[in-house]
């Protein structure tokens, strides 16, 4: 192919033509003596080097992270422990969801920190030096020891999300042996098991026992009505879900898209994991995210207008609960491609438990109950694809072909989210970052309607089959303080809220039921058992919503937010 | 017929990260394939007499071979365009495959290929 003219590297760059797999030879970059087994992003790597370079990169991660609050003395450069100095605030929880990224991650952090099992230690390479000094082959260890590093017993938390996929298998006894396998019967030492459910999100009795505080009779049975922008709370009619099962159903299926579906199952599951992690006074929440499935979740978060929540999502969050109690997410693995992680499972022998897809749709009506014809109703709706699924699909493409790309878009968020360390949550159904007043941000930065002020005031013409605005609906009616809407990041606000000319028919009547989390915030009437039925109930007064906040919320403006995505957009972050 | 032992090859394939379900739920398969297989990668068994274009068995023809004769269901999750769907990993003997030419790679007698899904990971 002959080009006339212009810088052929270039050229090349332009076309996203697909470079060779690997550069140059095929002998390890590391040792430059053997054969290379992997290539990593166009760089070749033996075996042996394959195992140090992994847990170095792991280490370098989340070792800065640990004694956060007296500066990173106690971490060495290579993120390893200088002894007797690496001593965490708090407990560890790692949270599994039965995929390759957590089983990875449940074995790098065992055999990083924890004792190691006897019956792993046939098939653990030799990694003796980059195992460093915290090593703890050695050491005697004494019951309920997370490697001296944390206080108290390291537990894994499961959460199952078998029912709302249909056809689903519950994988909680999997999960629950692969973390059995580092139980070391000779020392003593084990890792808590914690298996929950999605549907305990709406299950007063699976908050009490994390601690959350007590229901308000009047929050127990409320709802919000979806039909309305400002998301009125509202009492549940006479067809109340009866069973945290049948609230999840309702909750889920009452979702206007397949991208909500999905978005709130994920937001669900997290938070979940989060008020676990407060329960057991943790200061680490570890997520088994790999830098693959950390650029499909930028990506779909830019899709789904995400962009707080993104900014969190990238390095690492904050999240401080009552009682100023300070729990650091933790994505170790955010360097690891999933590759890497498959390769890592394999050449180790570990068994993946694996995870399902979540649904795009589901039934309200619990799994087990349903008729056949509204299975086949699922079925149909399955097909429905939502941002996720479109943006894995993406991702896993690029990979393929382009796999220094997926780590340039992963980088980039991280670059990104080093500015905005240690935000706390502020959302109160996902508990992540808000942004004030996220209806008044909406109709500030979009136009959803030909009533809005921003469309009436740029003059623009209706479209040709407009003769005059159509009707607006009941959102603008709606204060933005009267309801749950003020208290929602974006992304939530969203999910509620957006409409989509393929989503699946919502529930009309149905007032949504809300996780428990979200009820225990809801404002305290003055007295419980008078509870008004209007929705002058939620919004309180002034002074009750302030008590009721329980997450400190740090305010952006609109100006830094557009400085993230500037940064987004020109730099990158080549550097690998 | 004379040279039978070089018109096959014998080699161990394996399917982990979930691919072992579209495959009757097994992990482990020992494969007989032709040693020369038709260019168009048809994987008719025996290999037809009136085929005259043909190249040793490569990783290619291998792919359509477990999408023709092992692959239970859901094809489209394990094969895409002539090769596998991006999110699997191939190993050759324990290496990457990409070190070893993809799918021109020709097998060899007693060769372990290894295929590894990570669609579902995180
Ligand atoms: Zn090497
Ligand atoms: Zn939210």
């Amino acid at each position: 192919m002959s080009t006339s003219c212009g810088n052929p590297e270039t050229e090349q760059d332009a076309l996203m033509t697909r470079r060779t797999k690997f550069d140059k030879t095929k002998t390890c970059v590391k040792c430059k003596e053997s054969r290379g087994n992997i290539v990593i992003r166009h760089a070749v790597y033996c075996k042996s080097c394959f195992f140090p370079l992994i847990s170095t990169r792991f280490r370098k991660t989340l070792g800065p992270t640990i004694n956060n609050k007296r500066g990173n003395k106690g971490a060495n450069a290579r993120g390893g422990r200088i002894k007797g100095l690496m001593q965490a605030p708090g407990s560890l929880v790692i949270g599994h969801s039965g995929g390759l990224g957590s089983t990875v991650l449940l074995d790098l952090v065992a055999k990083s920190y924890f004792y190691r099992s006897s019956t792993l230690s046939g098939q653990l390479p030799e990694d003796s030096l980059s195992l460093g000094s915290e090593h703890p082959r050695n050491r005697a260890r004494g019951e309920g020891d997370s490697g001296d590093v944390w206080k108290g017993t390291p537990a894994v938390c499961y959460v199952e999300v078998a029912s709302v996929i249909p056809g689903a298998k519950e994988r909680t006894e999997e999960v629950r042996a692969a973390v059995k396998a580092y139980s070391d019967p000779t020392t003593g030492f084990e890792i808590d098991f914690i298996p929950l459910r999605l549907e305990d999100a709406f299950d007063e009795g699976w908050w009490k026992t994390i601690g959350g505080t007590d229901l308000k009779q009047g929050a127990r049975d409320l709802g919000i009505d979806i039909n309305d922008e400002a998301l009125p709370t509202l009492r549940q009619g006479s067809n109340i879900p009866t069973t945290p099962l049948q609230s999840l159903h309702t909750y889920l299926s009452s979702l206007p898209t397949p991208t909500a579906i999905h978005s709130a199952i994920s937001s669900l599951i997290r938070v979940l994991l989060l008020f676990t992690a407060a329960s057991r006074d943790a200061s680490h929440l570890l997520l088994g995210t790999s830098l693959t499935s950390l650029s499909m979740n930028m990506i779909s978060g830019i899709a789904q207008g995400a962009g707080f929540a993104m900014v969190s999502e990238g390095l690492e969050e904050a999240w401080i609960g009552k009682n100023d109690q300070n729990i650091s997410i933790v994505r170790p693995l955010r360097d690891i491609g999933i590759k890497e992680s498959a390769f890592w499972a394999w050449w180790s022998n570990l068994p993946v438990p694996g995870r399902d897809r979540y649904p795009s749709s589901v039934s309200s009506v619990p799994l087990g109950s349903e008729t056949a014809a509204s299975r086949v109703a699922v079925k149909q709706n399955q097909k429905l694809t939502s941002i996720d699924v479109l943006t894995q699909d993406f991702i896993m493409g690029l990979e393929k072909d382009f796999p220094s790309t997926v780590s340039t878009i992963a980088r980039t968020l991280a670059k990104v989210t080093t500015k905005e360390k240690g935000v706390s949550g502020g959302c109160v159904v996902c508990q992540k970052p808000a942004q004030p007043d996220v209806q008044a941000w909406k109709a500030s930065i979009s136009i959803r309607s030909y009533h809005d002020e921003a469309f009436v005031k740029s003059k623009h013409p209706l479209p040709p089959h407009f003769t005059s605005p159509p009707d607006a609906g009941v959102s603008a009616a709606s204060s933005p303080t009267n309801g749950l809407a003020p208290r929602l990041c974006y992304s939530c606000h969203t999910t509620f809220t957006s409409r989509s000319s393929r989503g699946i028919a919502s529930a009309n009547e149905v007032v949504v039921p809300l996780p428990v989390w979200v009820k225990a915030s809801l404002p305290r009437s003055s007295e419980d058992t008078t509870v008004p039925e209007s929705k002058d109930l939620q919004t309180g007064s002034n002074e009750d919503v302030a008590q009721a906040e329980l997450w400190e919320t740090k305010k952006l403006s609109r100006g830094s937010i557009k400085d993230k995505i500037g940064a987004f957009l020109l730099d990158d972050a080549g550097d690998e | 017929m004379a040279g039978a032992e070089t018109s096959s090859v014998t080699i161990k394939v394996e399917f982990s990260g979930g691919l072992e379900l579209l495959f009757s739920n097994q992990r482990s398969h020992t494969l007989t394939l032709p040693a020369a297989v038709p260019t168009d990668n048809a994987t008719t068994v025996p290999v037809p007499s009136t085929i005259e274009a043909t190249k040793p068995a490569d990783i290619t023809y291998l792919i359509h071979y477990l999408r023709d004769h092992l692959l239970q269901e859901r094809a489209e999750l394990f094969e895409e365009n002539g090769t596998v769907r991006p999110g699997i990993l191939v190993l050759i003997n324990d290496t990457d495959w990409e070190l070893e030419g993809e799918g021109d790679y020709v097998v060899k007698e007693g060769d372990e290929v290894v295929f590894i899904s990570t669609l579902h990971g995180g």
